[in-house]
């Protein structure tokens, strides 16, 4: 069964992108642009990678990723933060993320990064 | 008679020309010139006169004898003291004058003078005695001594017309400059502001001057950061350069001030006074601040849909159809590399923003140093296919920088490296320990830097004239790398032959000590 990736960022640009590369590299993906919806969909879904921005409006990435971080029932849900903000990687590394990618990125690395967690994932989950 | 009786003096007919005789000699050894004036005659003439009077005027007794005395003063009649004589003379009185006289010769002679009337038994003046010394030395003395108090009194008023002109100069640059400022004595009382002072505090002369600085408008200067700068800091670090303070006042808000503060130290009324300069950088901060959040903003504006094209052009080139002409296939390999640019291009100038400001935060970590070179050695290799770089030695496994900005000065190198020597393809990186130091150089054979421009090429927005055409550029690189190495306690340079090839080494210190906070 393949894995499930949750995506949420407010730009639909990246949205489509970041859909579009995973798909093709054999993922589910569920493609949202409302941090607001992240937990529900998370309840519902549950996504083994969560892949989220920082600046968006109304709730922000890390605020989401705190959430998650200080629920016993989403904190292992492995978090990879993507932001083009300068302080992007010390706010994604005090607010918990598990991976971190500036953009613009190379889609060759994310994939492979994207790639080596999951599977991390499933070694650790067939332990 | 009693006085002639007082002496050996009979005037007896024996005597009387022997006593004479006596008298006369006496008059004649005084050193005081003397005449005698008949007042009874006519013009009251000289009718006698001894030796010494012919000894200080110069005159024969022959050329005095039956004159007015008044031949003494020539033509120097307007003499106040003349007056005084003649009123004595008229009521029948004493007097004592100085006066100028002058001898036969003509020149001047002081003439200290006491006149006195003889009168007979009926009270009527009869003659006068004038008793004369000459006092020129005296006067001259008195003279010399009067001009020179006169001399003295223009020095000074001249002095002081000096020290007030250049104490309003001074009070005219204080008052203008930009800067409030407080003068305090030793025990912090305010001996007195500026009007930049008064202006920006709101406060008043009266209320300010000769008030002790924590007290000053109810208390609102009792800072406590600016009390233990005072206390304790400036009496050990004479001066304190640029000590910010921020503090909320009542009535005109927070402030953010830089402080200035300096003791005098030189012996003299002004020793222990304390010069305080108070800048206001509350705006200037929140420009900066601005400015700071205009970048945050900017970078991730652009960057977004820059992601989403870069990420499009390397789909592109994963979908690349078998049969796609060599055209296309180029097509899209230029769009990738100008999309790069444009990325390269964009954190430079943010870099340099992000410097400008002072604000190019390091986020420092413990990292593999000599893993971190090569994996950027290899992040670069694989993209460029015309070029061979090799990494030679080991520095150390452990370093406590902001990875980030390293890997952005090792990449900056090498891909300069690699712009700069387009037909040598060996580059060479070469790690080592240099006591504690670890020093990192990048080394091409390319065109090379000549003496003259190796100077600029750390500046910012430089270009080596040439090399614009060739090679396009903002000029940012090196300067960013320059700054990051220095931020890191380090140094940067570069040896370089032109035609022969550049080698860029830095070096960092491993003892963090040396590295700036």
């Amino acid at each position: 069964m393949s894995k499930k990736i949750l995506i949420c960022d407010d730009d639909e640009g990246i949205l489509d992108l970041l859909t579009m590369l995973l798909e093709d590299n054999g993922f589910d993906v569920i493609a949202e642009q409302s941090s607001l919806n992240v937990y529900k969909i998370i309840e519902s879904e549950h996504p083994d990678l969560l892949i989220l921005d920082l600046w968006m409006p109304v709730l922000s990435g890390d605020q989401v990723l705190r959430m998650l971080k200080n629920n016993p029932a989403t904190q292992t849900l492995p978090v990879m933060i993507i932001s083009a903000s300068m302080e992007g990687k010390q706010i994604a590394v005090l607010a918990g993320a598990d991976d971190f990618m500036a953009k613009p990125f190379d889609v060759n690395t994310l994939v492979e990064r994207v790639k080596k967690f999951l599977s991390k994932e499933e070694m650790e989950a067939s332990l | 008679m009693n006085k002639l009786n007082n002496g050996e003096f009979s005037f007896s007919h024996e005597t009387i020309n022997k006593d004479f005789e006596l008298l006369t000699r006496a008059l004649d050894a005084s050193i005081s010139g003397i005449v005698i004036t008949d007042h009874n005659l006519p013009d009251n003439p000289i009718i006698y006169c001894n030796a010494a009077f012919e000894q200080i005027s110069g005159y024969d007794r022959k050329e005095i004898i039956g004159r007015n005395c008044r031949f003494l003063q020539q033509n120097d009649r307007n003499q106040p003291e003349r007056q005084i004589v003649r009123e004595a003379i008229i009521n029948g009185l004493d007097c004592v004058v100085e006066i100028r006289n002058y001898r036969k010769d003509g020149t001047l002679f002081w003439n200290e003078l006491y006149m006195s009337a003889i009168k007979d038994a009926f009270g009527n003046t009869t003659h006068f005695i004038g008793v004369q010394n000459d006092i020129s030395r005296r006067k001259k003395a008195e003279l010399a001594l009067l001009q020179h108090q006169e001399l003295m009194e223009r020095r000074i008023e001249e002095r002081t017309r000096i020290i007030k002109e250049s104490e309003e100069y001074l009070a005219s640059i204080v008052s203008t400059v930009r800067e409030s400022l407080i003068v305090l004595d030793k025990s912090h009382s305010v001996l007195s502001v500026n009007d930049h002072f008064l202006k920006t505090f709101k406060v008043s002369l009266n209320e300010t001057e000769g008030k002790v600085l924590y007290e000053l408008g109810n208390g609102q200067w009792n800072i406590e950061r600016l009390r233990q700068m005072l206390e304790n800091v400036l009496p050990t670090n004479n001066p304190v350069e640029d000590f910010e303070v921020e503090h909320d006042f009542p009535h005109i808000g927070r402030k953010l001030m830089l402080v200035n503060a300096h003791r005098i130290e030189l012996e003299g009324d002004y020793k222990d006074r304390i010069l305080i300069a108070i800048e206001d950088i509350t705006d200037r901060r929140e420009i900066e601040r601005r400015k700071d959040d205009f970048l945050s903003i900017a970078s991730h504006e652009l960057k977004t849909p820059l992601t989403t094209v870069k990420g499009y052009v390397q789909m592109m080139n994963r979908y690349m159809p078998e049969n796609a002409s060599d055209k296309f296939k180029s097509i899209v390999d230029k769009t990738s590399i100008y999309v790069e640019r444009l990325n390269n291009l964009l954190s430079e100038l943010l870099d340099v923003s992000r410097i400008q400001t002072g604000n190019i935060e390091l986020h420092k970590e413990l990292f593999d140093f000599d893993r971190v070179v090569k994996e950027t050695v290899e992040g670069i290799q694989t993209a460029t296919k015309t070029h061979q770089i090799t990494v030679i030695g080991k520095a150390t496994n452990s370093y406590s920088g902001d990875e980030s900005h390293i890997v952005q000065v090792i990449s900056n190198l090498l891909a300069n490296a690699i712009k700069y020597a387009p037909d040598s393809p060996e580059i060479v990186v070469y790690l080592s320990l240099v006591s504690n130091y670890l020093k990192v150089s990048v080394t091409d054979y390319g065109m090379g830097i000549s003496q003259e421009d190796q100077k600029k090429i750390f500046d910012r927005f430089f270009r080596v004239g040439e090399i614009q055409q060739r090679f396009p550029g903002m000029g940012i690189g090196l300067y960013v790398c320059d700054q990051i190495i220095k931020n890191h306690g380090g140094s940067l340079w570069v040896e370089s032959e032109k035609g022969k090839g550049s080698t860029f080494s830095f070096t960092l210190p491993l003892d963090e000590t040396e590295v700036p906070e």
